[in-house]
């Protein structure tokens, strides 16, 4: 019996949840830069509405949220993977550096391989040859700050070492962007704003595969994430392997982070953030509750930056990173004070 | 009695060790031991004698450089890595990752040789996860969270993880590093209540002599030459434990199976008075570098009084009086 409660609980906030993110899903098609009527939305999806309003809401609208449903959920269950992973409440794709890498990779493309072999911005190639370049980059910071961190106890160390990565990273990146030509200059700086409209079709479904593949991988893992709350020695004494375990996790949020990165840039504090909105939401530590949660809870709130990013202006939309900063800067903020807090409020 | 049947864990010339591609550390060698249903084993040792090294050893968190550890009959490396989470299990010293977690969900976390792939409880592993937080006395604070509790709730929580895993063997490493007093002897004791209802044998490593020469059944000694076993007081009476502790500033009495420290070159002083006082000022003295003496000339009197104790010094003809033994010390004679 003493089970049933928290569990009736725990599937309302998860139904309110999911309800929210239709919601918010539902309205970041109606609403948008360019104002148009709520039934004409409708007609358009339905494939009856006028020429001018179908290109708006097929062509820009219904990808951009699908972008921002898939990537807030993708990156946020990054995010809470390499918590676990790293034991670590402000690990994350852009706090490690992780996000970096993905960009050098995606710079790599744009600024020297692109020219060299002429790819055109809708080319297929292009699609996948930007997520495999961004998993690279994110996989590669990835493996020196795993390799850091199994010889560093110390969190702050790890951290220091991610912030340095990503600086070294954007050192090299500038040096690319000034051997290189004023339009591709254009493109990259337009990616690092950040931005979920950019999107083809085309491009949504080779994100929309990553993305699955990544969140499977990340499923699958729930129970050796569960051990690992209680540190690595139990984890191997229950029957663990931490090795693989490590190299599959890894995997998994490389993949995430990596190809949202690739397509909408690198997404500020969605990663950190998230997993702890939804631990609060949730007030559990088991991964079965939480990625689900995570990931809900990562698309609802990229969703509603996404809303706020397009609507208040009136024709004007300002990048999104701008909107996830302020929403995510006071979580990281809270976590770091509130673990001080924590004693005080026993 | 307790069941006297075969070794439920024992180690036959074990050698252990740290070993990489490059050197190999032997840390001790000829290990032979074992231990057996039902019984409390204290592992005790100097500092860095490589007590955490036996016992990652026999939970097979390191491989052993040579020699055999066996548990219930079969030898370690034949015991695949899915049973033997089943036969032992673990509990280190190193600090819980996440700090957040609930008191029932790190003891679920016990279940984990059990869960299918993603970690479903069933009613079962409910139960025995309910038996477990009963047992060691946290059912009440199943709801709280592990950085909400004290340290000797957070052990009590580890031991409940390791019950929950339902284990014929439980090593603990330092279960009772960092408590207070009460709380150690109340780990000790819970411990020792495992082996006498629940028929487990735990094996656990500590510093505290005093409880573990008192309440276990057996003891595991780690010294300089290898390792001994036996009944605390075998190993009292064999002197083993004395040289083991071997130290200029401590001495071991046999008799009281307890370690003092060692007194320099004394002064004789007479003693006399009521219990309990008199007993407790024959410490202080000692303390302060006397030992008693009745013939000696400066003479000591305790009485209780109304008002408390009173402590009389005679030196000849002059006589002072205090009400504190430590008024009494700071003004023992000078040399």
């Amino acid at each position: 019996m003493r089970d049933r409660l928290p569990s009736m609980k725990l599937s309302l906030t998860m139904t309110g949840l999911l309800l929210v993110t239709l919601l918010l899903f539902c309205a970041d098609i109606l609403f948008g830069g360019t104002p148009v009527e709520a039934a004409d939305v409708v007609k358009a999806l339905l494939g009856a509405g006028s020429p001018e309003s179908e290109i708006i809401v097929m062509e820009f609208r219904l990808p951009r949220a699908l972008t921002a449903l898939i990537a807030g959920a993708a990156l946020s269950v990054s995010g809470l993977l390499m918590q676990t992973l790293f034991r670590n409440p402000l690990a994350g794709p852009d706090v490690l550096g992780i996000s970096s890498g993905a960009g050098l990779g995606v710079a790599l493309t744009v600024l020297t391989l692109s020219p060299l072999f002429a790819f055109s911005a809708d080319s297929p190639l292009q699609g996948w040859g930007m997520i495999l370049a961004a998993w690279a980059g994110a996989g590669m910071v990835m493996v020196i700050i795993m390799a850091v961190s199994s010889r560093m106890r110390d969190i702050m160390t790890v951290l220091i070492v991610g912030l340095m990565l990503a600086s070294a990273i954007s050192a090299v990146v500038s040096l690319m962007q000034y051997f290189s030509n004023e339009a591709m200059l254009r493109t990259y700086v337009i990616w690092t704003m950040g931005n979920l409209g950019n999107i083809s079709w085309q491009q949504l479904r080779a994100l929309t595969i990553a993305a699955l593949a990544g969140m499977i991988l990340a499923f699958v893992m729930v129970k050796p994430l569960n051990a690992m709350l209680m540190g690595d020695t139990f984890s191997r004494t229950v029957g663990v392997r931490m090795k693989s375990t490590r190299v599959l996790l890894l995997a998994a949020a490389s993949i995430l982070a990596g190809s949202v990165t690739a397509f909408c840039g690198p997404l500020a504090f969605i990663g950190v953030a998230v997993p702890h909105v939804a631990r609060l939401l949730f007030r559990t530590t088991d991964h079965r509750t939480l990625m689900p949660g995570t990931a809900l809870c990562g698309a609802a709130i990229l969703l509603a930056s996404d809303l706020i990013s397009t609507v208040p202006g009136g024709g004007h939309i300002i990048p999104v990173n701008t909107v996830t900063s302020l929403i995510g800067i006071p979580v990281v903020l809270w976590i770091i004070l509130g673990k001080n807090a924590m004693g005080g409020r026993r | 009695m307790r069941e006297r049947g075969v070794a439920l864990a024992e180690t036959l010339e074990l050698t252990i060790g740290y070993s990489s591609r490059r050197r190999c550390v032997r840390v001790m060698e000829h290990l032979s031991v074992s231990a057996g249903s039902g019984e409390l084993v204290a592992l005790i040792g100097r500092n860095g004698a490589g007590k955490s090294t036996l016992l990652r050893t026999l939970v097979s968190l390191q491989p052993p450089i040579g020699g055999t550890v066996r548990l219930q009959g079969r030898d370690l490396h034949t015991i695949g890595s899915t049973m033997l989470p089943r036969i032992v299990s673990y509990t280190s010293t190193e600090p819980v990752a996440e700090r957040n977690i609930t008191v029932r969900e790190a003891v679920s976390l016990g279940r984990f040789p059990y869960t299918n792939w993603i970690g479903a409880m069933t009613s079962a592993d409910r139960e025995a996860v309910d038996l477990a937080l009963e047992d060691t006395g946290m059912l009440e604070l199943a709801g709280r969270r592990l950085d909400s509790i004290s340290d000797g709730e957070r052990q009590r929580t580890l031991i409940a993880r390791s019950l929950a895993q339902d284990t014929e063997l439980l090593v603990m490493d330092e279960p009772t590093a960092f408590l207070d007093l009460p709380s150690r002897y109340g780990i000790v004791s819970l411990l020792r209540k495992l082996t006498r209802e629940k028929g487990k044998c735990v094996l656990y490593s500590t510093h505290d002599l005093d409880t573990a020469l008192n309440e276990a059944d057996r003891i595991w000694l780690m010294h300089g030459d290898g390792i001994t076993e036996g009944a605390p007081e075998d190993l009292i009476l064999s002197g083993t434990i004395a040289h083991a502790f071997e130290s200029p500033l401590l001495s071991f009495s046999s008799h009281e199976g307890t370690f003092s420290f060692v007194r320099g070159k004394r002064r004789g002083i007479a003693l006399g008075g009521d219990a309990p006082a008199l007993s407790l000022t024959e410490k202080a003295l000692g303390r302060c570098g006397y030992t008693v003496d009745q013939k000696a000339d400066v003479k000591i009197t305790v009485k209780r009084e109304k008002e408390g104790w009173c402590w009389t010094i005679a030196e000849g003809s002059q006589t002072r009086s205090y009400s504190t033994l430590y008024d009494l010390m700071v003004h023992l004679p000078e040399e």
